[in-house]
């Protein structure tokens, strides 16, 4: 393919997320880059960790403060934000981490807290901010892994805690799902935190994001509604087969063009199953493995031989 | 909506079970309760009593041997085989009948006759006490062979003659036989089944088969493993292992797991082999156990003879067009693809040959022996290998997990079955005959009809 193939964007060829495993993807300089995210673990065998390697921090922090400041804060300036997930202090390969104490100390009234300490989530910490903001009556932006929130929960109802009320304006954003760790559904224990917190489903907002992307997008409610992003990041539905595109509404993978992945690869094919809605997409879940074919021996029990020997 | 079963004894069904096959076919199987469960099991042993008294082993093979031909032939039969085929696993007209043919093509009377022979010697062992002549003690002895009078089968995978020729070494061993059938493929043996009733109705009251869905805590499952005297069990390692802890001790599980097949160019290879792997990658749409997903070249070009095989694979394919994949292997494919064809780029030790964006063949290309390979359809890794010895080590992981050997070329053979015997290989074939072992193969290694079977001895002071 030269460039004369490509008459728009959706020509542009995109690199499966299993490339960013493979080999180091980027424009220039492996060294010249000013970050390097990580996923966060193995994926179907393959030994190594995704790697996304960014050279303009700058544009990072602008697409995600555009998509924050649109689809999460709305222009709020007195939110106290509160972030339940490690911070890239603790975790420097994580770009979640990065971003969300870009966003505590950008947003809201600036004094934002991370509640995470290196062995794992300070509660008492979070109790108290919660109390704190019930009297003071600012509103809290709490903004963490869906797993994160789960376990709160989960701590919530061990300690048979009656329901409390958040300042009207606070939020929650929750990221990544439960990860097959749980074996409720997010729209379970969103649900469920909503009620306890005294918020409504509009107050709840999902985030959609990945290592290989540097634009987030944002669904609102409970259900969550259309996952929308900024106008740079695109996403199409492809078939899985033909990866022709599919049209609006059917189901098929997700390929997503992220222009503020300057540097590295603009257009990135995932193993994400989902569907164009309204103004936005639906993300609904990973490919799982290709099944075991036939009597021939599976992928997964070939590689614990090689383990075992 | 199809509906794939066999059930001498059960009245007419009111429940159903549903499912639905590898290319996405609905069908469904009556719900048996213990009951009914019990009724089935009931009907097939007074049938293989039965059977045992007023038929020989040359009867069961003449039935069997007609049934055969009559599902592999030009009839009716033959149509109706192939057209299941098609509906259940997408396969094309073609791939369909080749299957069925290579099915025939050793499974007929001479073949069985040749397997009784091979393992048991006299076939009049397997109906009354034969006189042993190499006995050497007081006396004389005499001895007997025979099947236990239930059976039970656990089929699986989308290799379809696998389940008849398992199930033919039952009626072989004069067992009655309940099977539960492949979710994936669950049609081909209950049509063999009513071939066989139509031949002879008592031998075809000695075979049930049906499907149902969840595993050993079901009604069907707890009735049948009940009363089986041997339990065979086709499938994967934590299906074998299931089979196994709910089976009580004294009864005997036969197991045949997942395998794979390697495929190893020796250095004076001709250049026109690739077109004879491709048929064997091609073969049962890379599904078998005896399938070739990983190639070797010893001494010589990984990446030349991957450009060869990736042109036989594209005939191949254009000649017989592999169904879809699925959504699953789809995206697995493309994930495996970027991984080669990027890792490649940046260290120079991987590559990749595919007819552009399909997903019809891959070649994956390593510069070093390489066994971490997907399984996936038509998906097959081509690796570098300094010599015979290197191939051996890279091998061992997989010791004991290797199905069979193909080779072309002739330089090292010797070296190579040695090797292959190292490492519990059961058949070394030339490129082209991997996907095809004839009837007496030891499929893993394992001599086929003598493990169902159990021998008595009568010994006398005459």
């Amino acid at each position: 393919m030269t460039r004369s193939d490509i008459s728009g964007w959706r020509d542009l060829p995109p690199v499966p997320t299993a490339a960013f495993r493979a080999a180091d993807l980027v424009v220039g300089d492996v060294d010249e880059s000013l970050l390097v995210f990580r996923t966060s673990g193995t994926s179907r065998g393959t030994a190594r960790r995704g790697q996304h390697f960014v050279r303009s921090p700058d544009l990072y922090r602008a697409s995600a403060d555009a998509g924050f400041r649109v689809y999460v804060s709305g222009g709020e300036t007195t939110a106290k934000i509160v972030t339940l997930s490690p911070s890239f202090v603790y975790d420097p390969d994580s770009s979640l981490g990065w971003m969300l104490d870009h966003v505590r100390s950008t947003f809201g009234a600036k004094d934002g807290v991370s509640v995470t300490t290196p062995s794992g989530i300070d509660w008492y910490l979070l109790e108290e901010l919660v109390a704190e903001a019930r009297l003071s009556g600012r509103p809290l932006c709490l903004l963490g892994t869906t797993l994160s929130f789960s376990a709160w929960l989960e701590r919530m109802v061990d300690a048979r805690s009656s329901p409390t009320n958040l300042p009207a304006g606070s939020r929650v954003v929750d990221t990544g799902g439960l990860k097959g760790q749980s074996d409720r559904r997010r729209e379970d224990v969103v649900s469920e935190l909503a009620f306890r917190l005294g918020m409504s489903p509009s107050a709840i907002i999902n985030e959609f994001g990945m290592t290989e992307l540097l634009s987030q997008r944002y669904g609102v409610g409970i259900p969550v509604g259309p996952l929308r992003g900024p106008p740079w990041l695109r996403t199409r539905v492809l078939d899985p087969v033909t990866l022709a595109e599919l049209p609006a509404g059917e189901t098929g993978i997700l390929c997503h063009y992220d222009l503020a992945n300057l540097g590295s690869v603009c257009a990135v094919l995932t193993e994400d199953r989902g569907r164009t809605t309204g103004s936005g997409i639906e993300w609904r879940g990973r490919t799982e493995g290709a099944p075991p074919r036939g009597c021939s021996l599976a992928t997964a029990e070939l590689l614990e031989a090689q383990h075992r020997a | 909506m199809l509906e794939p079963w066999h059930l001498p004894g059960l009245a007419t069904p009111t429940k159903w079970n549903h499912g639905t096959t590898a290319a996405g076919h609905p069908f469904r199987t009556p719900v048996l309760d213990r009951a009914n469960a019990a009724a089935v099991a009931t009907a097939v042993d007074a049938a293989a009593g039965e059977s045992r008294e007023s038929r020989t082993t040359e009867d069961v093979i003449r039935a069997v041997d007609t049934a055969v031909a009559r599902l592999s032939g030009a009839g009716a039969a033959g149509d109706a085989a192939r057209d299941l085929l098609r509906v259940e696993l997408g396969w094309d007209e073609e791939l369909s009948r080749r299957t069925l043919d290579g099915f025939a093509r050793t499974s007929r009377a001479e073949h069985l006759r040749s397997l009784v022979r091979s393992e048991v010697g006299d076939s009049a062992l397997l109906e009354r006490f034969v006189a042993d002549p190499g006995w050497t003690g007081p006396g004389s002895r005499s001895r007997r062979a025979i099947g236990p009078r239930l059976m039970l089968q656990v089929l699986a995978g989308n290799v379809p003659g696998v389940s008849l020729s398992a199930t033919i070494r039952a009626l072989l061993a004069r067992s009655g036989v309940l099977c539960k059938l492949p979710r994936s493929e669950p049609c081909l043996l209950p049509l063999f089944a009513r071939l066989v009733t139509e031949e002879d109705q008592l031998l075809g009251r000695t075979i049930a088969a049906t499907w149902w869905p969840g595993g050993e805590s079901s009604a069907t499952w707890v009735e049948w493993s009940g009363r089986a005297g041997k339990v065979v069990v086709y499938g994967g390692e934590r299906a074998v292992e299931n089979v196994r802890r709910s089976v009580p001790a004294h009864v005997e599980v036969v197991t045949y797991g997942p395998r794979l097949g390697v495929a190893v160019v020796l250095p004076d290879a001709e250049e026109d082999e690739a077109a004879a792997l491709a048929r064997d990658v091609c073969a049962y749409d890379q599904q078998g156990c005896v399938s070739p997903r990983l190639v070797f070249v010893v001494g010589g070009s990984g990446r030349s003879f991957a450009r060869r095989l990736a042109e036989a694979l594209e005939l191949e394919t254009g000649r017989h067009p592999p169904p879809a994949p699925s959504e699953e292997e789809a995206v697995a494919i493309r994930e495996v693809r970027a991984t080669y064809e990027f890792g490649g780029y940046e260290e120079g030790v991987t590559g990749l040959q595919t007819p552009g964006d399909s997903l019809r063949w891959t070649v994956l290309v390593s510069a070093a022996p390489d066994i971490g390979v997907e399984n996936l359809p038509r998906l097959v890794v081509v690796s570098e290998v300094a010599g015979l010895t290197a191939l051996e080590a890279a091998l061992g992981p997989l010791s004991g997990r290797i199905q069979s050997i193909g080779y072309a070329g002739r330089a090292g053979i010797v070296a190579l079955s040695e090797s292959a015997a190292r490492l519990g290989v059961s058949r070394v074939a030339p490129f082209g005959c991997m996907a095809w072992p004839p009837p007496d193969w030891r499929h893993e290694g394992k001599h086929q009809l003598l493990p169902l079977l159990n021998w008595t001895d009568l010994e006398t002071f005459e």
